[in-house]
């Protein structure tokens, strides 16, 4: 088990202000679960907590989640990841799906 | 060769023959006779070809071979297209072989790396299938050919029912040179149902006490396609497919292209591509292809080999599957082979490495493995001439020249940037060019597809685009953009990504319209092996191993 938390620098999110939260995967063997939730703090950034259940990859972790903050606008939330082994291969697809359904879908 | 010299070879045949003496009657050979008749057909220093195909095996005539000892037969010079079974190992632990030439060792990978490390593998070459069998005709012609096949009439003619694979290319230049056919047959019946070799061309016929094995090698069950596959699958459609019109292609037999081929009847349906691509297939009769079929989607499609458990819906569907005049499937691995080199616009498969250049391998230290059909498929015919759509659109992006080809052979890989176990996709240098490797094969690494043929590779990050790249370096920077966060891939500069993403070399899923939220298993058009079994109608037999209702 291994546990971090970084805050990124990311443009702001630009979602109507009734979607709160936003989720996609789920904790189990070879997957994870990565939320997004509007966070009060600077909306300048993407604030991460990751849990996972396989240590030594801390570099891995931080240069996609430096890599996605830069690339779509995340400022303003939170993002929790908790992860049960999955694969490096899902983890930014996981990302991708939450942030879609954050910006995308009803709450 | 002269005619004295021809004399001899013809001499020396009918010796073998006199030897036999009572061992046969006429071509037949009872099993327990078979061990000494090998003895008397065979001599020291022979090229001996042990048919063990990609899927077939002369089984019973390698386990016969593998109970002699180097008292009774050594320097064999074996010629095989895969080192598939135990027994084969055998005869190298026997010390009964000078040099084997040879194109997969799957199986067998791990057991070839060692018998390389005790240097008891004195190796030729690994070749490509196609190039092994063109060998067979010029310098490596064998003098005992053992084969396999399903059944043989009273006469010694063959039916090699749906794995024909590569029985006529090893059959042909060993007759038509004096050479002796042996063959193992599953029954010896009155009249078969259609005759793929001729007597005329088979000296030995034995039934074996046991059917030969078949290795059920391109099963994919649906239910084992993962959400990233899927994601990819999407991303390839929509990136290479479509835009590239692919109208004739092989796929490999990973869960990579199965992905896509599920995708077909749905989200390639919801994009409006039936009928515009994927109606031409060299490939074997994947079970993951049923529902594509069912659709309507695929015209043709011809077979290196048969698929345990194909043979009722082959047969059923003899207008889309290659069939004989009994209505049963056929294959060949020569022709096919040679129609996944011609005859296709793209290949697309997986590999376990590439490097920092799209050379490609599944080479490892510890598992030598070889190439198969891939390399065949997965390069540039530079012999092709008719124009397609596809291969003048990717001749155009590729550099100009006075002397270039119009076109190109759209030959991709599908590769995630990880394996198993956290394992990278992407290096620096492919283990496959491990000195002592390289030493074992005369100076050549093993490298499956080079990447000067590789137009695209596609990962759950975007797909590269190396047929537009106008450097190495260009080259290398765009696989290290879609190469993730490998330690290959974490050496990108964002500037230079930049630059070629805006250039169209790197795409992103964004870019071809693929967005991650889409992704869903409902996509797959089955979602598990009785899902295929219903799309047949009840014709798929799966294999037992995959059967769980």
């Amino acid at each position: 088990m291994e546990k971090f938390t970084k805050a990124f620098p990311s443009k702001p999110l630009r979602v109507p202000k009734d979607r709160q939260w936003a989720l996609a995967g789920v904790v189990g063997s070879g997957n994870l679960e990565v939320m997004f939730e509007r966070a009060a703090r600077a909306s300048d950034t993407m604030e991460c907590h990751v849990e996972t259940s396989i240590p030594g990859f801390r570099d891995s972790w931080l240069a996609a989640l430096a890599d996605f903050a830069r690339h779509y606008p995340v400022g303003g939330t939170k993002v929790t990841i908790h992860d049960q082994g999955a694969a490096p291969v899902l983890v930014n697809l996981r990302l991708r799906q939450a942030y879609d359904h954050l910006v995308k879908t009803k709450p | 060769m002269g005619t004295a010299e021809i004399a001899v070879r013809r001499r020396n045949k009918s010796e073998r023959l006199d030897r036999v003496g009572r061992l046969a009657r006429g071509k037949f050979v009872s099993p327990k006779n078979v061990p000494e008749l090998l003895k008397q057909i065979i001599e020291h220093g022979d090229i001996v070809c042990l048919e063990g195909d990609n899927q077939k095996q002369a089984d019973f005539l390698a386990n016969a071979l593998a109970s002699l000892d180097r008292k009774d037969l050594r320097d064999l010079h074996l010629v095989m297209s895969c080192i598939t079974l135990p027994a084969h190992i055998q005869l190298f632990k026997k010390g009964m072989v000078r040099q084997v030439d040879f194109c997969y060792a799957g199986p067998q990978g791990t057991a070839v790396a060692d018998l390389v490390k005790a240097k008891k593998f004195p190796v030729g070459a690994i070749h490509t299938y196609n190039e092994l069998y063109a060998r067979y005709y010029i310098d490596l012609t064998p003098r005992v050919a053992l084969i396999a096949a399903a059944k043989a009439d009273r006469k010694g003619n063959l039916f090699l029912a749906a794995n024909t694979e590569e029985t006529p290319a090893i059959v042909e230049p060993t007759a038509f040179s004096d050479g002796i056919v042996f063959a193992q047959v599953n029954e010896i019946v009155d009249k078969l149902p259609r005759i793929d070799i001729p007597a005329d061309q088979v000296d030995f016929v034995v039934e074996a006490p046991y059917p030969m094995h078949l290795q059920a090698l391109f099963t994919r069950d649906p239910a084992a396609i993962t959400d990233v596959q899927i994601f990819m699958a999407m991303v390839a459609l929509r990136g290479i497919y479509e835009k590239y019109e692919v109208q004739s292609l092989n796929h490999g037999v990973g869960f990579n292209t199965a992905a896509i081929e599920l995708l077909l009847p749905t989200y390639g349906e919801q994009l409006g591509l039936k009928g515009k691509i994927c109606k031409y297939w060299m490939v074997n009769p994947l079970p993951t292809m049923i529902p594509a079929i069912e659709s309507g989607w695929i015209e043709r499609v011809f077979s290196v080999g048969g698929e345990v458990g194909m043979e009722r819906y082959t047969a059923a569907r003899s207008d889309v599957f290659s069939t004989g005049r009994d209505g049963s499937f056929h294959s060949n691995r020569a022709m096919g082979q040679l129609a996944g080199h011609y005859a296709v616009d793209m290949f697309i498969g997986a590999s376990l490495q590439i490097d920092i250049n799209g050379n490609s391998s599944t080479v490892s230290k510890n598992r030598i493995t070889g190439f198969g059909g891939a390399p065949n498929m997965g390069c540039q015919p530079t012999g092709r001439r008719h124009p397609s759509k596809a291969w003048l659109k990717a001749g155009a992006e590729a550099s100009p020249g006075p002397g270039a080809l119009p076109g190109r052979k759209l030959v991709v890989q599908l590769v995630e940037t990880f394996q198993a176990g956290r394992v990278p996709t992407f290096v620096e240098e492919l283990d496959a060019q491990d000195p002592s490797i390289k030493k074992a094969l005369h100076g050549v690494a093993p490298v499956m597809i080079y990447g000067d043929d590789v137009t695209h590779i596609v990962t759950e990050e975007g797909i590269a685009n190396l047929g537009a790249c106008r450097s190495i370096a260009e080259r290398q920077a765009a696989i290290r953009a879609v190469a993730g966060y490998t330690p290959v891939g974490l050496k990108r500069s964002k500037r230079v990504t930049q630059d070629l993403r805006a250039r169209g070399i790197v795409q992103l899923p964004e870019d071809v319209g693929v967005s991650p939220s889409q992704v869903s298993r409902s996509l797959l058009a089955a979602q598990d092996i009785k899902g295929l079994v219903r799309w047949s109608k009840g014709l798929y037999d799966p294999p037992s191993q995959f059967v769980d209702w």
